[in-house]
């Protein structure tokens, strides 16, 4: 397999709803990735496209809807989609195309529309429950994860404060981002707290919001690699794994299928002691619990472990493992698969040096980025190493 | 690099801070395109949008598996398969099982006891509505199934505190003459008497 | 490999109906909201050009797909609505099978000074008459009554 290379990267601003259709915004998130690297339409040999339910944007089949913005006029074309854990995934099916040798250079984007489901996405998730043995008891999605969260809390014995924690370090982190949609400066663990509840455990303040947006990743082979930058920034190990979708047939406390794609990226990279070998994390955060959950699914940490290294301060922009720098989706925004923006677009800038106000001060080496989606199931991991 | 703690969480040590402000090498992303509509944009139509109400109706083929637990919930009872290779009492009941990827073996019945497996108390309704009483919904593993098998419900006849992970529950049904053959026959899960923790 | 068990009962198998209930709201984007909003007000069309291959869109496009180059706001150009059929059809059933009591002649357009082309409805009392070809140009709702979407044009008629 060849070695693959991250050259460029973009991402579009995060709000609420935004007035761009899907193809402007891919336009836009790609436009930068190309002038960011040099790359032009006519040095891409191949594209791939993330993008989650069609149920949001509301255009069935929407990655053909989406490619003309997304270069792929004339060009091979997939999309590809695992829910919340595309943000990752259309990385790695980047990395497949170049890895073995059928494209040089390949662009991979992100796009979502949320703001079109009216009058709330919520709207749309509620298909994603079976229709048969959950749809009849009419379920709301925060149920779901209000659910996995008491789990992990009452197994380990969490408390809520060092949850909301997440939510603080995260919305702070947010604040030198120029497409974050909530950053807070003076957001504090009371606020979080003392937000209303929606289905207890969780609050207003523990959940990422509903966003528009975009970003884009150029992936090259090692030549070509070196024709656009002098500091290419290597795709070291990807993984993926995906778990059973009988979500009450499981223990929700542990996230092994994260796991699963962990240590299969790890292997890939070589990496035998995450916890010393990796310098810093970007695990998908669209709730403050799940940060913890999924550093302890990365290896990170031991079980039950990551609470203490939160409130430790280790998990800061300054500490000894820097996780969610960028300000993660609790911070800039969920547009669930272009959340590839602070996952991966984020380890490329921070490696490279280039993240300014957000640069992490320890000179990273090696990062990982994670996401995580349907229904608690799909774990996607990448290592990005510099040099 | 130094970390202080105040007011019960922890900062970014001064120095750490400033550096970070301080830096030299420019930030990317550099700019963020796009344009933000608020949804005072969307009522004072200030910008242009179409509006669109698909219908789209369903026939779901239910499979030998639900098609038979639901008829089972109808009559009052709950029904489960068995895999002998990895030895599993599984509900809701599967014509095949998805870790040893083989036909599953037997129907059995169940007891409609079980046990918390998790639950939220919910101030939304399922239109994200806020609501004053909340609705107490949860999974329940099965007695009789493997361990943490079990399904989604509601609980009733109880106070929001007295929820709790690993507390007894007993299912209470419909009247034979209201069930229809769904999930809903069963109206909810109440406390179990003389279970306790 | 196949189930262990054999269907004999024809009415065990059951189905269960429901629907997916969701409504939407597309905004136009930034090239769709200038376009529409321009129609809003005047009885023309705007198309925008590509300053490195010269193709006109129309729809007008935020970037030309082929150059992959953001076409700037100088690029626009306003242009008459008419143009010329190039293909029809005449539809006699909606979208659930019924017979339509009037059938509708629905066209694809080619609008003029432009290389692109627009879907819409052609008011005519022919149905036999050959269509390709023929030049038609667009027929508006009130100015108070237009709402900034493709409603806004309600047919094309011939010229």
């Amino acid at each position: 397999m060849r070695k693959v290379a991250v050259v460029g990267a973009g991402m579009t601003l995060f709000r609420r709803r935004l007035l761009e259709t899907g193809k402007e915004l891919s336009f836009l998130a790609t436009k930068m990735a190309m002038e960011d690297s040099g790359v032009e339409k006519k040095d891409l040999d191949m594209v791939v496209m993330g993008s989650a339910p069609d149920a949001f944007d509301g255009i069935h089949m929407k990655g053909e809807n989406l490619l003309d913005g997304a270069a792929a006029a004339n060009k091979p074309y997939v999309r590809v989609f695992n829910g919340g854990g595309t943000g990752v995934f259309a990385p790695i099916a980047g990395w497949w195309h170049v890895a073995s040798g059928v494209a040089d250079v390949a662009l991979v984007v992100c796009e979502e529309k949320m703001s079109s489901c009216f009058p709330h996405p919520q709207t749309a998730f509620q298909h994603i429950w079976d229709p048969v043995l959950d749809r009849p008891l009419h379920p709301n999605l925060i149920w779901l994860f209000a659910m996995e969260m008491n789990r992990y809390m009452t197994v380990y014995n969490i408390k809520k404060e060092d949850i909301a924690r997440v939510a603080v370090k995260n919305k702070r982190n947010a604040v030198g981002h120029p497409c974050a949609q909530l950053p807070d400066e003076k957001i504090t663990i009371d606020d979080v707290l003392n937000s209303e509840v929606m289905a207890w455990p969780v609050q207003r303040l523990d959940i990422s919001p509903p966003s528009d947006g975009a970003s884009a990743l150029i992936l090259c082979s090692e030549e070509k690699a070196r024709q656009f930058t002098e500091d290419p920034i290597w795709v070291d190990g990807v993984g993926w794994n995906i778990d059973s979708t009988m979500w009450t047939n499981r223990d929700l406390y542990f996230p092994r299928y994260v796991a699963n794609a962990a240590k299969m990226a790890y292997k890939m990279a070589g990496i035998q002691n995450p916890r010393k070998e990796i310098d810093f994390a970007e695990p998908y955060d669209p709730f403050d619990y799940k940060e913890l959950h999924h550093m302890e699914g990365l290896l990170l940490c031991d079980k039950g472990e990551a609470a203490k290294l939160t409130r430790e301060g280790v998990t800061q922009r300054d500490g000894d493992l820097p996780i969610c720098p960028s300000g993660g989706l609790l911070g800039v925004g969920n547009p669930i698969a272009a959340t590839m923006g602070q996952k991966v677009c984020e380890l490329y800038w921070q490696l490279a040096g280039k993240a300014g106000k957000r640069q992490i001060p320890t000179d990273p080496q090696v990062g990982v980025g994670q996401a995580w989606g349907d229904i608690m199931q799909m774990g996607t991991v990448i290592v990005l190493r510099r040099g | 690099m130094g970390r202080y703690y105040a007011n019960g969480y922890c900062y970014c040590s001064e120095a750490g801070v400033k550096k970070m402000m301080t830096t030299k090498k420019e930030g990317y992303p550099k700019y963020a395109p796009g344009t933000h509509v608020s949804g005072k944009d969307i009522a004072n139509k200030n910008v242009t949008y179409t509006w669109w109400e698909p219908e789209v109706q369903y026939s779901w083929a239910l499979g030998p598996a639900n098609s038979r637990f639901l008829q089972e919930l109808k009559k009052g009872r709950i029904i489960a398969r068995t895999c002998k290779k990895c030895d599993r009492v599984i509900v809701p009941p599967r014509m095949f099982c998805e870790y040893c990827y083989r036909p599953t073996d037997d129907w059995i019945y169940l007891k409609d006891t079980g046990t918390v497996e998790t639950y939220s108390i919910s101030y939304l309704d399922p239109n994200a509505r806020r609501i004053k009483d909340p609705i107490l919904i949860g999974v329940i593993s099965i007695d009789g199934a493997s361990p943490h098998h079990g399904f989604m419900h509601y609980f009733g006849k109880m106070k929001p505190e007295e929820l709790h992970i690993g507390m007894k529950v007993k299912a209470v049904w419909k009247p034979e003459k209201e069930r229809t053959g769904s999930i809903t026959d069963i109206k909810y899960f109440k406390p179990l008497k003389g279970g306790g923790k | 490999m196949t189930f262990l068990e054999k269907q004999t009962d024809p009415t065990a198998p059951m189905h269960w109906r429901g629907n997916m209930q969701a409504d939407y709201l597309y905004t136009s984007g930034v090239a769709g909201d200038k376009l529409f909003k321009h129609i809003m007000k005047n009885d023309s069309f705007l198309a925008a050009t590509c300053p490195k291959c010269n193709k006109t869109y129309f729809p007008p496009r935020l970037y030309c797909e082929d150059c992959f180059c953001e076409i700037p706001e100088n690029e626009w150009i306003e242009v008459p609505p008419t143009g010329s059929i190039k293909l029809a059809t005449v539809v006699t059933i909606d979208t659930y099978g019924n017979k339509l009591e009037d059938p509708k002649v629905v066209g694809m357009i080619n609008i003029d000074k432009t290389d692109g082309a627009i879907l819409g409805i052609l008011k005519t009392d022919n149905f036999e008459e050959e269509l390709r070809g023929v030049k038609v140009e667009a027929v508006f709702k009130p100015k108070n009554k237009r709402d900034g979407t493709l409603k806004d044009i309600l047919y094309f008629k011939k010229k």
